[in-house]
């Protein structure tokens, strides 16, 4: 029975080896225990231990410290070692704040590839160093961010009126102090969108200019306009320490994203829901059409490119952007996170766009034009096709401006055309106020360049025969507008939004000379292809459409 | 014991147990009751009178373009809202089978988990789940729609 | 206080009983001395409460390798390594939604040695399933349920139910998707005789399938109850369930006679005079227990001089031995391979594919066909039958040998073609060409309950085994036929619910045909 001994000894024996290769393992060769064991203070070697930072409130834990060592509380790491650097300075503390909280990854973790989150299983790997201002979004969001053109008007003026002489901004300016006295003459102005500023600093800075006698404000301030005062208000009013972020939002706001998309309490419902969009798991996205990495932010880039190759059947139109808006784009869906927090950790800014509806958008009938108009009917109002959809309508075209009344267009935006892509933007949950439409329909004049030409007529006039309209319609309208005018290639005419708010001088005007610039052509004018239209037999198909209305 | 004096018996041969020992039974009987009965009172405690699950009635309110026939699926609930001419109707989304939650698709509904397939009106088509999903309750207040997740009613039933 | 002056010799009395205290303490305990002879080793087996589950010697045919191959002690060896690792995971695991997942990354990352230790119990846990499952097919095999072993196969038929229980329980407690999924699909099981219940419409008097889930979950989802339920098995009833059960089984051994043995078992084994020697007269009539008191006779009654060791050390060096390498095992995996933690537990959106525990997924294989019928029927008809094997087998040829009986070796070859063939036959078929429902789109839902892949497996299975037991006109070869289909059903299944089905439970070749990644 010598078999059992030999059983017993030799299980024991790797039992032993095993354990102790285990213990070894456990206890000497953890990869932060050789960071640590490298990483020097001033007064020599530091404590090998774990370590983390814990924020109930946020419910984070992180033991990013344990690798990342230099940057723990009360630790001081001199060292050439990168990884133990200590954090450059941010508006908030990570000690304070934690570190997954602004670059995710997975805290509890204390092995490289767990942590960072390159690992199957974790819903949140690290962002992209140049993506980690997209965090921000967490907790912040910037209100009344202007579109792209503005922001860097704006930025311009600031820079052109050399603000960063006395002022220091992101960490840059601010360094000239005359008669080698230290420190800064003026305010750092990094945080002003979040902390608020002294809404009368012109006049404040207009005082001490005057009554300064020793020649440095006389020198250093000189008179400013109003509307590059209200250019700086605005660019005050955005400074939150992250201006990639702002940058981003403005593309967000220059594109005409909003029109389909929502985003917090605004925004059209044709597109998914983006408010929480930035919290998609990458483990649960499809990859076969995506080149390039496995990442969120390299699958959001590639959607932006060919949004139907990466999800199939996506009603999403390509955009034709460049990279960098890409960029700027896939920065700012990454900071759609709005998790939701404990009371005292709540933003101001976030409050007002969650509970009181703020905009996010500045409310210039431009940037509105631009964030909600400009994706279907195009940055210069000239409208869009896009493979598979039905054509958005030009809106900045001469005839259609001359003939449509402010009234006109102010009441198609507000109402919308029911069952059109067309929204009724001022009826809608926080839609916009008349007072943000009729600044969107200045902004749409001054696009075109065109005043309406005053219309004497009353609204109703057109007699005519509906039977005979009716004929004329089906042999000379419903080829592009529908047999029941339900909408083809041309617009919906049967919409009784459109029918409600056109005059008769409008379809009549419209029908006669038709739109340059478009398929639609006059039928008064003569065509080798069809007969024109008399102006009876148009006013028929006025009063035929009117009857449309009825049904 | 029932013993007659006298009688000897061997200690490897006992007395035989007296079937008539009526106090034995009783308290025997009695104990087996007790015990019987605080049995069924400790088995009474698993069964939550009350669950701790949230209210299974909730509001929807459905967005302004859904477009016929594509589900609506308020956030956190087991129930998809259809809009069509016929009017607006809500099918749960739980599995019949084994109660995986069922993805809408543009045929009807599928289930990840053992593949059945629900046509739109939520009638099996394949896979192994044993009977359709339940249309439920829904009713119309303002605007806003009521749904109630417990409350079954016949398919086809829109409102 | 006393007047007198303190008894010098008293004095010194306590200091010699101090200085010989630990002799005396190890006499008092070990009162045989130590086991040098085989008097001193016997009494030191029966004078030990822990050792004296073993008897005093051990019949060399037990001792043999192939008898059992320590697959009991192997089960057993791996619970006591569960129970261990277990208890050190009960120091950090905290059995709250949510809070149990921070818990189990923090025993991963952060606890001493925490990955290690659940990396074992998760391997021990494993390998005892394999390992009992095993020993009852060892057991089986063998024919050793017979008289008077039945009621121990009762026995360890309730231990493998426990053992399956415990590994289920334990699945949901790491609260990521993995056993969010598994347990809610486990929980509809139980819910399935609503299956039966609704097509008889008698679901709103008697609604068997919605309380037992409802005791099972503790609410009508899985949530923080039902957390705590698993959890409060999984620690607490189960382990005493199993642990009683446990000590019923061993010492029913003892007092069934050791492990079976061939009649012929004294002539088959070696003889080695040295190691060798008859203990007791040559045909004792009695032996020396309560026996004197209790009419009728001990196992030992009858039979000759046997073929016996002394238990000490012989069968402690075998047991030791397979405790330690079960112990290896388990270390070996655990260093190895990481026991498995997915994303956190999300109630809204189903893994896919949600898999069971893979002693499960055979299970879950029949149930994708019919909840009812794969969850419950099946599952129960197999129970009932493995229950009443001892029972309906009553012969006696074969005992203690290795496919013993009527058949043998060519009976288990044949079972083992069919079994396999008929579970793969029936899983290629239904794969290929769909069921009833993809065939008949309306057909009432009890035919498939009672007809699907299942059932006919099933019915090719019984049918095959009556056909064994007219052929050998022997009830074992047709328990040996049953038996061998059955178990080659749970390994075929098993597989294919393993490694082909993927995203709805879908057949492919292989994980990386999956669609979406």
């Amino acid at each position: 029975m010598k078999k059992n001994k030999y059983l017993l000894l030799f299980s024991s024996i790797g039992v032993f080896l095993l354990l102790v290769y285990a213990a070894a393992s456990e206890n000497f060769f953890k990869e932060w225990q050789a960071i640590q064991a490298e990483a020097k203070s001033s007064e020599g070697p530091i404590d090998v231990r774990l370590r983390q930072i814990i924020n109930p409130s946020l419910k984070t834990t992180d033991r990013c410290v344990s690798c990342h060592v230099g940057m723990a509380p009360g630790e001081t790491v001199v060292s050439h070692l990168r990884v133990a650097a200590p954090h450059k300075p941010v508006v908030h503390s990570p000690i304070e704040m934690g570190c997954t909280t602004c670059h995710a990854g997975q805290g509890l973790a204390t092995e490289r590839l767990d942590a960072h989150g390159d690992v199957d299983f974790w819903p949140e790997p690290m962002l992209p160093a140049k993506y980690a201002y997209a965090s921000c979004g967490r907790c912040h969001t910037p209100l009344e961010v202007p579109n792209t053109k503005r922001l860097e008007a704006a930025k311009n003026t600031f820079e052109r009126l050399d603000c960063y002489a006395c002022h220091r901004l992101d960490g840059r300016g601010g360094t000239i102090r005359p008669g080698g006295k230290t420190g800064m003459e003026g305010p750092d102005l990094s945080h002003t969108g979040i902390k608020g500023f002294n809404k009368e600093w012109y006049e404040g800075h207009l005082a001490k200019k005057q009554a300064d006698t020793s020649g440095l404000w006389e020198n250093a301030f000189a008179e400013i306009g109003e509307g590059d005062r209200a250019l700086l208000d605005q660019f005050l009013g955005l400074q939150m320490g992250a201006p990639t972020l702002i940058a981003a939002k403005a593309e967000y706001n220059s594109v005409g994203c909003a029109g389909c998309h929502i985003v917090g309490n605004f925004g059209g419902d044709t597109g998914v829901d983006l408010s929480q969009v930035g919290e998609k798991d990458p483990n649960r996205l499809s990859y076969i059409n995506v080149p390039g990495s496995k990442t969120f932010p390299n699958w959001i880039a590639q959607h932006f490119r060919l949004p139907v190759s990466t999800v199939a059947g996506s009603q999403m139109p390509a955009l034709g952007l460049s990279g960098d808006q890409i960029d700027l784009l896939t920065m700012y869906i990454l900071s759609l996170k709005r998790r939701s927090l404990p009371d005292i950790w709540l933003p101001k800014d976030r409050v007002k766009a969650m509970r009181f509806g703020a905009r996010e958008f500045t409310t210039d009938g431009e940037t509105i034009y631009t964030a909600v108009c400009s994706g279907c009917h195009g940055a210069g109002g000239n409208g869009m096709r896009y493979p598979g959809l039905p054509p958005y309508p030009s809106i900045t075209n001469r005839d259609f401006l001359e003939l449509a009344s402010d009234e006109f267009v102010f009441q198609t935006i507000k109402q919308g055309r029911p069952g059109r892509p067309m929204l009724p933007w001022g009826v809608r949950q926080n839609g916009f106020s008349d007072e943000e439409i009729r600044s969107v329909v200045t902004y749409i004049r001054a696009l075109g360049g065109i005043d309406a030409v005053p219309d004497e007529k009353p609204a109703r006039w057109a007699g005519g025969d509906g039977k005979l309209g009716s004929r004329l319609f089906a042999a000379n309208c419903a080829g592009c507008h529908g047999a029941m005018g339900g909408g083809g290639e041309g617009p919906a005419l049967s919409n009784k939004n459109l029918l409600a708010s056109a005059t008769d001088t409008f379809l009549y005007e419209t029908i006669s000379k038709g739109r340059r610039g478009t398929v639609m052509k006059g039928f008064t004018e003569p065509s080798p292809v069809r007969k024109s239209l008399t102006g009876y037999e148009i006013e028929s198909i006025v009063t035929y459409l009117r009857s449309m209305n009825a049904k | 014991m029932t013993t007659k004096p006298g009688e000897k018996r061997s200690r490897f041969d006992p007395d035989p147990m007296p079937r008539r020992d009526f106090l034995g039974l009783s308290a025997l009987g009695a104990a087996a009751a007790a015990l019987l009965f605080s049995m069924f009172g400790m088995l009474r405690l698993p069964k939550a009178a009350v669950l701790t699950s949230p209210s299974k009635k909730f509001n929807v309110s459905l967005p302004d373009t859904l477009p016929e026939g594509e589900a609506f699926v308020p956030e956190g609930r087991s129930v998809a809202v259809f809009k069509d001419t016929a009017g607006v109707f809500a099918i749960s989304t739980t599995c019949t089978h084994l109660g995986c939650v069922v993805k809408p698709t543009t045929q009807g509904f599928e289930c990840p988990c053992h593949g059945s397939r629900f046509a739109k009106d939520g009638v099996v088509t394949k896979g192994p789940a044993p009977k359709a999903l339940p249309w439920l309750k829904i009713t119309e207040s303002g605007g806003t729609y009521q749904v109630d997740e417990e409350d079954q009613v016949a398919p086809g039933t829109k409102i | 206080m006393s007047s007198e002056a303190a008894n010098p010799s008293a004095l010194r009395g306590i200091w010699d009983n101090l200085k010989s205290t630990p002799k005396r303490m190890y006499g008092s305990a070990f009162r045989s001395g130590s086991p040098k002879t085989d008097r001193t080793r016997s009494s030191f087996v029966f004078g030990n409460v822990f050792l004296h589950l073993h008897s005093v010697r051990t019949h060399i045919w037990s001792l043999k390798w192939s008898t059992t191959m320590g697959l009991g002690i192997m089960t057993t060896a791996a619970f006591f390594i569960t129970l261990v690792t277990g208890i050190l995971l009960m120091f950090y695991y905290k059995p709250y939604p949510d809070v149990a997942y921070q818990s189990m990354k923090d025993i991963h990352f952060v606890v001493p040695t925490g990955r290690f230790i659940r990396n074992i119990h998760r391997w021990a846990a494993n390998l005892m399933v394999v390992a009992v499952i095993l020993h009852m097919a060892r057991t089986f095999f063998t024919a050793s349920y017979r008289k008077p072993r039945e009621f121990n196969w009762l026995v360890g038929w309730g231990l493998l139910v426990t053992t399956l229980a415990l590994s289920f329980t334990g699945y949901l407690l790491p609260w990521d998707q993995l056993a969010y999924w598994a347990i809610t699909i486990g929980a509809n099981i139980a819910q399935s005789p609503r299956e039966i219940t609704d097509a008889l419409g008698m679901t709103q008097y008697l609604d068997i399938g919605g309380l037992q889930r409802m005791i099972l979950l503790g609410s009508d989802e899985v949530g923080a109850e039902a957390l705590i339920r698993f959890y409060l098995l999984h620690v607490m009833l189960l382990p005493i369930v199993l642990l009683l059960l446990m000590a019923v089984h061993f010492w029913r051994i003892r007092k069934d006679g050791g492990i079976a043995r061939p009649d012929d078992a004294d002539e088959l084994v070696s003889t080695d005079p040295k190691e060798n020697y008859p203990v007791f007269t040559d045909d004792p009539q009695k032996t020396y227990q309560l026996a004197a008191v209790v009419k009728g006779t001990t196992p030992a009654v009858g039979n000759g001089p046997e073929r016996t060791l002394p238990s000490m050390p012989h069968l402690f060096y075998a047991e030791l031995g397979v405790l330690m390498l079960t112990t290896l095992i388990c270390l070996a995996l655990a260093l190895i391979s990481d026991a498995p933690l997915k994303e956190i537990a999300n109630p809204m959106i189903p893994e896919n594919p949600a898999k069971a525990p893979w002693y499960f997924l055979g299970l879950q294989e029949i149930v994708s066909f019919s909840a009812f019928t794969g969850g419950i029927g099946i599952p129960a008809l197999c129970w009932l039958g493995l229950g009443l094997i001892p029972f309906l087998d009553r012969e006696r040829s074969g005992s203690g040998k290795w496919f013993g009986g009527p058949g043998g070796w060519t009976l288990f070859k044949w079972s083992l073609l069919v079994g396999f063939g008929a579970s793969v036959g029936i899983e290629a078929f239904a794969i290929h060409f769909g069921w009833l429902r993809e065939w008949f789109p309306s057909i009432p839902q009890l035919a498939i309950t009672f007809i699907n892949p299942g059932t006919v497996l099933t019915l090719i299975y019984a049918l095959f085994s009556v056909w064994t037991v007219r052929r050998y006109n022997s009830t074992r070869a047709g328990a040996v036929a049953l038996f061998t289909c059955f178990l080659c059903g749970f390994v075929v299944l098993t597989v294919v619910g393993t490694y082909f089905r993927g995203p709805n439970w879908e057949f492919y070749w292989s994980p990386s045909d999956w669609p979406g990644h």
